[in-house]
């Protein structure tokens, strides 16, 4: 399971950041934290990106940058 | 509570300094976040005296201020908006080369004190520099408005730093802040930032690696916070190890940092952002008391309706229609104002003086012609910018930037774009000139060079008269849709070079998009209007100087050598008669049209002025009209320009009126209509309209370009690409209509 599968609503605790180099380290800056909880809040009209909400604050990222954040489904 | 100090003039602290060296100068650097409202901060301390420049080399803001308050001289540097001291964005290479190369005196850390624990997270790592700091814990009122309560005095504690509660929208606390800078400054030891404790197994690995730093290289441990060094070197942080060249101990340094990376199964720089961010949860855990109950605030409010998925879009591009209707119909009429003034009074008062010193003709040709309607060509787009830059950075401010980006991402995405590319390219379509500016909105370097390079092809407002001109005279009956192909055309050709430029120049993986979505705020008028001055000063200046040149040098072109009857031997005519040959085949190969197109790069509506010039030689009988008295001239400077005011407030409520298309026909541009008739057949005329869509940029362009991004590559790429895409398109529109027989 991974952020990009979520719906609307739904929260997930991240288990692993699957991304290598400077979008890890990019994800990580921004509070995007192994054992972190993480809710997908909207997904743009558009169908990409999604906003999702993550240590108090809003996150915006792409799906394909999302498919490497592995979660479980709270 | 409003902030007041003396504020020297003099920008060069150095020379100052010698001059008055019984004050000393303390340097503090500012940074946060971004969206913390650091540069609200700063425009409130340091207002209309910032200096505003680029970081030398790259093309990120810089703004230093210094001044004086309570007999202490305090130098400001605003640091580059950052989340984090790690080496992938040149903000933050540009934000960590400042504070560990200069080291200031002091750091003022803008915290935003609603979003406490990401904030802290750069808080951590500025502490890792063991460089003095002031917290200014910003937008308190709206922290307090949350219910949320922050222990300031337990947060100095844990951080060894000095807490100051801020309002910089209301100018909140800045006196204090000031004031615990100064405190710091005069007696460092009051406060050292504390060393905080990251977990044994990688203080242990830190405290191996400083000291073989120590033992191995005395004269770095001297020049780098040690603890700091330490870490980069265990996080193998790229930009440090060129820097250092440490490799004969690189392997130790692995040795040291073997068993943290075996125990967490992790790199270390995740290791280290782990236990960094653990610091700041801990920390927020302590300090903050939060509502147990969470209220659904305005931000996600609004954010239900703008970000919908089905009014996400139209919303958007309502608001985009506004923008762009406020930008170039409030700044038109000041525009307009601005070029009659100095093709009318400007103009006569310096043939006035001209004459008055019996300069000889050429002189005053060259000065109304080439100077004066050069200083005009800069005046027009003073209006426009400084209206751009007021939405961009109110855009900006409020919150909605990174909406716009959210909702467009799909789309821009697909050609290579950024969701921000929107903006600009729209902008596109009012001036280009604008819409390179605007590519400032984007923070990655690539995002922001594709972006210019195919802004230039919306076709931009001065280009309307050439197609106006053309189709009346040959296409009156289809105008509508003539002129739509080529808008149309211009996008097209968009989308198929962004594909094309993905795949070749900016080959390799698109840049990230994690973005923050800050919260609605009202931006402040202080901090917009001063933002919008700089910008437009900076315009005026820098830009300024360049078109001046350039228009003096066409003068030059045009009216060399001295005494030319017929503009065929102009140097402009000489040139036209050696390009023409290569037009041939696109169907306009005369060298009235190629010498035309060669003026038209100062701007594009100038192809039809010097059409006009060439074609429809009515030299010789221009209208004698009386010189209207100076007082006159006076009296009309004022009227014009109450009435130019009047008529930019009606276009803030008009906007929603669609301007029309039709261009007044004087008695030249009738006579143009019927020359252009005789010399062009519509498909050659289709032609030449697509080449004028599409051939390269305008001067303003160029150096709006040079401007953003401090080297003439990018334009040069623009320049290529634009003429052989211009030529090609009008070649195939030319030849295939000649070979399917269409229009010929």
């Amino acid at each position: 399971m991974n952020l990009s599968m979520l719906k609307p609503g739904e929260s997930g605790k991240i288990t692993k950041i699957g991304a290598i180099g400077p979008l890890k380290r990019r994800l990580m800056d921004m509070g995007v934290l192994v054992g972190e909880d993480v809710k997908v809040e909207k997904v743009a009209p558009l169908g990409d990106p999604l906003e999702v909400s993550v240590k108090n604050y809003k996150l915006s990222l792409r799906k394909k940058e999302a498919e490497g954040i592995a979660v479980e489904v709270l | 509570m409003s902030v007041e100090f003396k504020v020297q003039s003099s920008e060069s602290v150095a020379a100052g300094f010698s001059l008055r060296s019984a004050k000393k100068t303390v340097t503090v650097a500012v940074a946060g976040n971004p969206n913390s409202g650091k540069s609200t901060l700063i425009n409130a301390i340091a207002g209309t005296r910032l200096h505003v420049g680029n970081w030398p080399g790259v093309t990120v803001e810089k703004k230093e201020a210094v001044f004086e308050y309570e007999g202490t001289r305090i130098r400001l540097v605003d640091l580059p908006g950052v989340y984090s001291l790690s080496p992938y964005t040149q903000e933050e290479i540009i934000t960590r080369d400042y504070l560990v190369h200069e080291m200031p005196d002091a750091i003022i850390n803008v915290v935003d004190a609603t979003n406490l624990e990401r904030n802290l997270y750069l808080t951590v790592q500025l502490l890792e520099l063991e460089i003095p700091v002031v917290m200014a814990l910003n937008i308190y009122d709206e922290a307090e408005k949350k219910g949320y309560a922050i222990d300031a005095k337990a947060m100095e504690e844990a951080l060894g730093v000095t807490v100051v509660p801020t309002v910089a929208t209301r100018k909140n606390g800045l006196y204090e802040l000031l004031k615990a800078v100064i405190k710091l400054a005069d007696h460092p030891a009051s406060r050292h930032p504390k060393k905080l404790n990251y977990g044994e197994d990688i203080e242990s690995a830190a405290r191996i690696v400083e000291s073989l730093i120590q033992d191995g290289y005395p004269s770095l441990a001297e020049k780098y916070p040690q603890r700091w060094l330490a870490f980069k070197l265990m996080e193998k942080d790229d930009h440090v190890q060129n820097e250092l060249t440490i490799t004969s101990d690189a392997l130790s340094i692995e040795e040291a940092v073997r068993h943290l990376k075996k125990a967490h199964e992790e790199d270390v720089e995740s290791i280290m952002a782990d236990a960094r961010y653990a610091q700041a949860a801990g920390l927020t855990r302590e300090v903050l008391k939060r509502p147990e109950l969470r209220k659904m605030e305005l931000t996600e409010k609004i954010d239900k309706i703008a970000l919908n998925r089905f009014l996400g879009i139209p919303l958007f591009l309502a608001a985009m229609w506004f923008m762009f209707k406020l930008t170039f119909d409030v700044s038109k009429p000041l525009g307009d104002w601005m070029n009659t003034m100095t093709s009318g009074p400007f103009k006569r008062w310096a043939e006035a003086v001209v004459g008055l010193i019996h300069a000889p003709s050429w002189m005053s040709s060259l000065v109304t012609d080439g100077v004066i309607a050069g200083v005009g060509s800069v005046l027009v787009f003073v209006p426009v910018i400084f209206a751009m830059m007021f939405f961009i950075t109110f855009l900006e401010g409020s919150g909605y930037m990174a909406r716009a980006a959210f909702v467009m991402d799909r789309a821009m995405h697909a050609i290579g774009l950024h969701g921000k590319s929107f903006i600009p390219m729209l902008l596109g379509f009012g001036c280009n000139v604008p819409a390179i500016y605007a590519t400032r909105t984007l923070e990655n370097q690539r995002d922001k060079a594709l972006t210019a390079l195919l802004v230039p092809l919306m076709s931009c407002g001065a280009r309307l008269p050439v197609y106006v001109i053309f189709i009346g005279a040959f296409f009156p009956a289809h105008a509508g849709t003539v002129l739509w192909s080529l808008y149309v055309m211009g996008i097209a050709l968009a989308i198929v070079m962004g594909l094309i430029f993905k795949k070749t120049l900016f080959k390799g993986e698109a840049p990230m998009f994690i973005m923050e979505l800050p919260p609605y705020r009202m931006p402040s008028m202080r901090s917009l209007l001063i933002h919008t001055w700089e910008k437009g000063k900076h315009f005026l200046i820098k830009a300024g100087t360049y078109i001046l040149a350039v228009s003096i040098l066409v003068w030059f072109l045009l009216n060399l050598p001295w005494g030319v009857e017929n503009k065929k031997d102009s140097y402009l005519g000489q040139v036209g008669q050696v390009a023409a040959p290569v037009l041939k085949p696109l169907g306009f190969g005369n060298w009235e049209a190629a010498s035309s197109l060669m003026a038209g790069v100062i701007a594009k509506e100038i192809v039809v002025g010097t059409m006009g010039e060439i074609y429809v030689k009515t030299t010789g009988e221009e209208k004698k009209t009386e010189q209207p008295a100076f007082t006159d001239d006076l009296k009309e400077l004022g009227t014009s320009f109450g009435a130019a005011l009047v008529d930019s407030a009606k276009n803030v409520f008009s906007t929603l009126k669609i301007t029309s298309l039709s261009a007044e026909e004087d008695e030249q541009r009738a006579g143009l209509k019927s020359v252009i008739q005789s010399t062009f057949t519509p498909l050659s005329a289709y032609a030449f309209i697509t080449f004028v869509l599409l051939y390269m940029p305008c001067v303003v362009v160029a150096i709006a370009m040079r401007q953003e991004f401090g080297t003439w590559k990018w334009f040069g790429i623009a320049f290529a690409y634009q003429m052989a895409l211009a030529w090609l398109v009008a070649f195939v529109v030319y030849q295939g209509g000649t070979l399917l027989g269409i229009g010929g």
